[in-house]
């Protein structure tokens, strides 16, 4: 190959948009509203299996609370004909997602599984990326955290505590993800099965609202959820290209 | 070793009239020194002309190509897939490009002003201070102790105030 | 062109200017002490407590992520805008009258960089960690992202520190040099270095010329490369009412004015206490006021335009976010920066408002004060109501901010203090060369007086 064909094959592999060829899997995640009842228990499963932070009755009245996922709530109508609207809200591992273009050091990046996964080793805390994320879902550490004996032994072995000045975000429980990928490999297959991973959210859900899984395989539940018609995705308009798709809630007419 | 001979005048006219005197007369190309910047000078002494536009150029050259070399070498590098864009971005390298286009456009003017203005003076030369206050000087080699009579009459022909015999270490 | 100096001769400015460097009074020790006690006490001490304590000794919260400190260093980088930008342009286009005040003007350029430095430093989570943002070979073999508008910051900011330092001290040498003459000790030494053996010959003079030339016609893009950079940080978002392609122009003008203002105030100190009052006349105040004018047209027009274009999109949360900023909680701000920078400024009409000093300091004033809001609210509202209404929410500067913004302006002012005391604020070569050069006396004597 001679070096002038090296060079255009090169330049065109790095021109290429999204650059990977194929994600080797791409988690995604479905969110069925109309299964949804709002309790918060995958706020809680988060908050245990990601070492989250409790922050305390101050700093959550000051608008720092940290929740990798949270359930917005939403007024629809005017009283006396009014509904209660539940949207858990996520980081939606956009596959063009703003706020990985804006790191200046290269602290987030898309990787090989159509993650958008934050470097907390990496990060300065300019908080851009919080910024440019449309859907509010990265939280930064103000400050350093304490867990108050015995909150310290609950603390995950498989996570990071994070310090303060660092960005953090859902991660879909890459931790989990990475186990499962180890499994699949000890046992000499070549991938996951579906199903073998979940995350703490999605295996807490007791209403089942959430399915998560590859959408490469399209025989798997969440690709399966996706074709579902009442799909959709939050903020489409703005061309993020989220992988947390959401299952409009229906009102029975009458 | 080498002597000049040193005139300071009060108005710059004749500073410059003397110097292109000495210039007819066969001196060597006599040197003004000044507290503004004089015109008229190319008149007297003939056309100057600086290297420092080449010096510009071609440092806003390298500068340009260093920079999109950096950012796009960089990232071949350090493959870093970000926000569904390719790894080569043009448009924001571009602007990478651009400011390091400036950047040594700046630094490559400093060196190209410091090496044709010969600063900075490495040995002592001839320089009289009040120069810098209100006074011109004109400053003209001479080979010998008959070159500096006749230069100093030259120079006092002209009408400076003052006239020194000043030597400079080669 | 200033009538004023007419009957100065080239001696007089210089003994004026040097005296101003070497002859220091109790004054001006008080100033420089205060002012640096007032850094120590409210920048540097807040600062270290934020560093142990974390970012959040601040007030910044969710959604208000950026606060105060990014204001402050968008703040900075627009008052840098004046000095060397319009020193640059006056110098191209051959004006007299920018002669006496460039010198003070570049060295705010100067320094204000340096406190917009430190602000990324005081805005960012983990300073420690700030070299990461430099592109330089390391062991982890990373890199930093190019493609982040950010990292357009760095490389802007730091050519452009570069280039009007470069640009301010190519300006000075021939100032050094006439320094040095005059002074002794320590000093004869550092203006000996500093002035690299200048000797105001041909020569030298003509290649300054030209670098000098070579270098303002590099430097006036750079500079409007600069804020348009940094106005990107912003408008390359897609949060409603930040991401605008009129934010470019809006900025840079915005700089220029809030610059513009600040020489304004500049002037008015150095003419006061520095006694550079045949220097800085009327004609520069009048010249300021009249681009005060222009630039505070213009701004207002872009103000404008950007409400509209809000309007024009049709999306609800563009017009969420016009409605929260012109009647939300964050108004009275956006209608204070109205009166201060669209409305006080058309005071500048009047020929004897331009041409009366303390009127148009307190003008200049108003104006930076509009200014400062001006950015307050592009971070503080904009973020306040973004796409998500559950994630809505306001954000209010703590006491540590406060501080340090007030911290951050006696910075400003112990390092413009050491700089006149070490710089000839006022450029002696460059006065001179605005004065008649000595006539031939009518009667010369042929034969001069021998020494």
């Amino acid at each position: 190959m001679s070096l002038l064909d090296r060079f255009t094959d090169g330049w065109r592999k790095y021109r290429k948009p999204g650059y990977y060829e194929e994600f080797d899997y791409h988690w995604a995640m479905t969110i069925d509203l109309d299964k949804c009842t709002g309790c918060e228990a995958c706020v809680t499963a988060c908050q245990a299996e990601n070492n989250l932070p409790i922050v305390g009755e101050k700093a959550f009245a000051e608008g720092r609370e940290m929740k990798w996922i949270r359930i917005e709530r939403y007024w629809e109508g005017e009283y006396p004909d009014v509904k209660l609207r539940f949207i858990p809200m996520l980081c939606q591992q956009c596959d063009s997602a703003p706020c990985e273009t804006v790191c200046p050091v290269s602290a987030t990046y898309h990787n090989q599984d159509g993650l958008n996964t934050q470097i907390y080793n990496r990060c300065i805390g300019t908080r851009s990326c919080a910024v440019y994320c449309p859907y509010e879902v990265r939280y930064f550490n103000w400050n350093d955290h304490q867990w108050d004996a015995p909150l310290e032994q609950q603390l995950n072995p498989d996570v990071t505590v994070r310090e303060k000045g660092v960005m953090e975000k859902c991660t879909f429980c890459i931790q989990r993800i990475r186990q499962a990928k180890d499994h699949a490999k000890d046992d000499g297959r070549r991938r996951v099965r579906d199903g073998e991973v979940q995350p703490a959210c999605v295996q807490t859900c007791p209403a089942n609202a959430l399915v998560f899984g590859d959408r490469k395989d399209p025989n798997s539940q969440v690709s399966r959820s996706m074709n579902d018609p009442r799909a959709y995705r939050v903020l489409e308009e703005l061309n993020t290209d989220p992988s947390v798709v959401y299952l409009k809630k229906v009102d029975a007419k009458g | 070793m080498s002597n000049f001979a040193v005139g300071l005048f009060r108005e710059p006219q004749s500073a410059l009239a003397a110097a292109g005197t000495l210039k007819g007369a066969g001196f060597a190309t006599p040197e003004l020194m000044s507290p503004v910047p004089l015109e008229g000078v190319e008149e007297v002494l003939g056309e100057k002309k600086s290297v420092i536009k080449r010096f510009t150029l071609f440092g806003a050259l390298i500068g340009g190509i260093s920079g999109f070399v950096l950012a796009a070498g960089t990232s071949v590098l350090f493959v870093h897939p970000t926000g569904g864009r390719p790894i080569i971005t043009i448009p924001p390298y571009l602007i990478i490009t651009y400011e390091l286009l400036i950047l040594f456009g700046i630094l490559f003017t400093v060196l190209g002003f410091f090496i044709s203005a010969r600063l900075p003076a490495i040995r002592d030369r001839v320089y009289v201070p009040e120069a810098a206050v209100d006074q011109f000087a004109v400053s003209v080699a001479c080979d010998n102790h008959e070159h500096f009579k006749r230069a100093e009459s030259i120079l006092r022909e002209a009408g400076a105030e003052q006239v020194r015999d000043m030597a400079e270490d080669d | 062109m200033p009538t004023e100096t007419n009957d100065l001769q080239y001696a007089d400015v210089h003994r004026d200017v040097i005296r101003s460097i070497v002859e220091t009074g109790p004054q001006y020790y008080i100033a420089l002490g205060t002012a640096f006690g007032v850094t120590l006490l409210c920048f540097f001490f807040p600062w270290s407590y934020q560093l142990y304590y974390g970012i959040g000794a601040a007030g910044m919260n969710h959604p208000g992520v950026w606060g105060t400190y990014l204001a402050s260093f968008i703040f900075w980088i627009g008052l840098s805008h004046s000095g060397t930008l319009l020193s640059c342009v006056l110098h191209l286009t051959h004006s007299t009258w920018r002669k006496a005040m460039y010198r003070s003007a570049e060295a705010m350029t100067l320094f204000s960089l340096m406190v917009a430095a430190t602000f990324v430093m005081v805005h960012v989570g983990r300073p420690w960690f700030i070299h990461w943002a430099l592109p330089y070979p390391n062991q982890m073999e990373m890199w930093p992202n190019f493609r982040s508008p950010l990292l357009f910051d760095v490389m802007a900011i730091g050519t452009y520190i570069t280039g009007s330092s470069i640009f301010i001290y190519m300006g000075s040498i021939p100032d050094f040099a006439a320094v040095r003459d005059r002074t002794t000790g320590w000093r004869n030494n550092m203006y000996a270095l500093l002035s690299m053996g200048w000797r105001g010959t041909d020569r030298e003079w003509h290649r300054l010329h030209w670098a000098y030339t070579f270098l303002a016609v590099l430097i006036i893009p750079l500079a409007v490369s600069v804020h348009s950079i940094v106005s990107w940080d912003f408008a390359m978002s897609i949060v409603p009412a930040l991401h605008q392609t009129i934010f470019a122009p809006y900025f840079v003008v915005g700089a220029i004015y809030s610059g513009t203002a600040g020489i304004v105030t500049v002037m008015f100190v150095l003419r006061k206490y520095m006694d550079f009052g045949q220097y800085i006349t009327k004609v520069h105040f009048d010249n300021l006021g009249k681009l005060l004018l222009v630039l505070s047209l213009i701004w207002t027009y872009i103000n404008g335009i950007e409400l509209f274009t809000g309007w024009f999109s049709g999306a609800s949360s563009e017009h969420e976010a016009l409605r929260y900023k012109l009647f939300g909680y964050y108004a009275p701000l956006y209608w204070e920066m109205i009166a201060f920078c669209a409305v006080a400024p058309l005071l500048c009409i009047s020929s004897r408002f331009r041409t009366s000093f303390v009127p148009m300091l307190i003008l200049s004033i108003a104006i930076n004060i509009g200014m400062y809001t001006e950015r307050f609210l592009i971070v503080g509202t904009s973020l306040s109501r973004q796409y998500l209404p559950d994630a809505w929410g306001v954000y209010v500067p703590s006491l540590v901010e406060i501080s340090i913004i007030v911290g951050s302006l006696a910075l400003f002012v112990t390092l413009f203090l050491v700089f006149v005391k070490i710089v000839p604020s006022v450029s002696m070569y460059e006065v001179k060369e605005t004065m008649d050069a000595p006539k031939p006396e009518p009667v010369a004597s042929p034969e001069g007086s021998p020494a």
